[in-house]
């Protein structure tokens, strides 16, 4: 069995499995059913000052039979008065020696506040802490959540009031909504935070019921945005890591939030840079024992693999993330579709014929039957055929040799600066 | 005429002038693709003729880019 362990910034916890701060880990009773289901951590439900919340909290989108394709929820963080949350931390802690919590934290941007917060939080013997710059709904027209985790400079003085008075480590928990996650990435690591994660939710609004023209979901008639997340926004979340990650001036662990469902998507995210993943979504879905497949599936994918520890793979795929510029312009591949498997349902064709670059020919064998046929010299290798085909194996994409040496568009314009100046002499 | 044959043609265009001792000397891109401008310095003489090929096609935009990058190497 491989070390399943992980050491993120300090904090030490059995698996890399942390329940992500929402409502699953709202109390004491939940974040204990979680341990005992077997996740390795929790981020304790965002503590501040007791909040309200309206009813008709969540929505979800589903997607062509999939159930939860996307989730939005408009709840906000704890209700509870801080006392009673922090009296289920003691306790939960006491119970859990050797798992991790991590208290998430929202107050209003001042240095006494954020002191305040953080001394209480820590006297209950939190591992962590974790501060909250990225709820999207609610708190931030109060100028908290995600309305400072857009602003770099307040992400860097917030992050810098806590850890002066922080004797646990500082992760901050960062908003995608954002142009460049690295920004307030960076000013976190300016503010000395000694990790982040992401991402925190998208602004969203699920959906518009056609009939009643309410919004989805809706307060007595009446709707604001919310907070997107589920396994849509997995593919957001992951570039947003990866980013983070191969950014030199951002040498600091990453946990790894958006959209992760099975052990599958948490190696993605660990390869990608991230030391430990967060989940919610996933769980609010299927219960908490879907941790007890993560942890079964990753070690052995791990065994398999022949790695000792969870953390020898913690960014193996950085080096593999470039930007555009850096592709190789010459690398080739095409289009294979194998007659033997092909139902001839003619999906392929039609993609290639109508939106892409027209180089699947409908033909007749020699017998009379249907085949189709990929003219090579004029396929671009965009995959669009394999990704719309409904039969696994009918189409492969094969690399082929373009007769060219690598050359990436940096490259080639870095010769061709070259030659424009050349010419001037 | 497909986009293959289009890249074929304008490939074979630049491999005559490189065959007959022609060298990229300056390209100039715009909108309507890449204007590549070809140089043959005479023997014995300071005297130069040139050819310009208009490359409308991407493969061929990146096949003279990879003569570029040759020719530069084996410049320096």
């Amino acid at each position: 069995m491989a070390d399943l362990r992980i050491n993120f910034a300090g904090i030490e916890s059995p698996n890399p499995f942390w329940l992500a701060s929402a409502p699953p880990t709202n109390s004491g009773y939940q974040v204990q059913r979680a341990f005992e289901a077997g996740w390795g951590g929790a981020v304790w439900k965002t503590l501040g000052d007791p909040i309200l919340n309206v009813t008709s909290r969540f929505a979800a989108v589903s997607f062509n039979g999939q159930k939860v394709a996307g989730f939005n929820n408009i709840e906000l963080i704890t209700d509870r008065p801080l006392e009673v949350n922090l009296k289920e931390i003691y306790e939960t802690k006491k119970l859990f020696p050797n798992h991790a919590i991590i208290a998430s934290l929202m107050v209003a941007p001042s240095q006494e506040k954020w002191h305040e917060i953080v001394k209480r939080v820590e006297d209950a013997g939190v591992d962590g802490l974790e501060l909250n710059f990225g709820c999207p709904h609610g708190m931030a027209e109060r100028g908290m959540g995600s309305a400072s985790g857009q602003v770099p400079e307040l992400v860097e003085k917030q992050t810098y009031w806590a850890k002066e008075a922080a004797k646990t480590p500082v992760i901050v928990k960062l908003t995608p909504n954002i142009t460049d996650i690295t920004v307030t990435a960076e000013a976190a690591v300016n503010g000395g935070a000694d990790a982040i994660s992401m991402i925190n939710t998208i602004n969203s609004l699920a959906g518009v019921d056609i009939d009643s023209w309410n919004t989805i979901p809706h307060v007595g008639g009446k709707g604001a945005h919310g907070g997107y997340c589920g396994p849509a926004v997995k593919p957001i979340a992951l570039h947003m890591v990866g980013e983070c990650a191969r950014n030199p001036l951002i040498p600091i662990p990453i946990s790894g939030i958006g959209g992760i469902s099975n052990w599958q998507n948490a190696v993605e995210f660990l390869l990608m840079g991230a030391t430990g993943v967060q989940v919610c979504t996933a769980a609010m879905h299927h219960g908490f024992r879907i941790v007890e497949d993560m942890i079964e599936g990753l070690d052995h994918y791990l065994d398999d693999k022949g790695i000792a520890s969870v953390m020898d793979l913690v960014g193996k795929s950085v080096v593999k993330y470039s930007d555009w510029g850096n592709l190789d312009l010459n690398y080739k591949i095409v289009a294979k579709i194998n007659a033997d498997v092909c139902i001839n349902c003619n999906k392929c064709h039609i993609a290639c014929e109508d939106t892409s670059h027209q180089c699947i020919d409908m033909l007749k064998d020699l017998a009379g039957n249907s085949q189709l046929k990929v003219r090579e010299e004029d396929c671009v290798g965009c995959n669009l055929c394999s990704i719309v085909c409904p039969v696994d194996g009918a189409i492969d994409m094969i690399e082929i040799p373009s007769g060219l040496p690598p050359m990436t568009w940096n490259e080639r314009q870095a010769a061709l600066g070259v030659a424009s100046c050349d010419s001037e002499k | 005429m497909s986009e293959y044959q289009q890249f074929l043609q304008e490939r074979d265009r630049i491999d005559f002038l490189l065959q007959n001792e022609y060298k990229i000397k300056k390209i100039t891109e715009n909108l309507s693709g890449a204007f590549v401008e070809f140089e043959k310095k005479k023997h014995h003489k300071d005297e130069s003729e040139y050819a310009t090929i208009h490359i409308t096609t991407p493969e061929a935009r990146k096949y003279f880019s990879v003569i570029l990058i040759k020719q530069q190497t084996e410049d320096a």
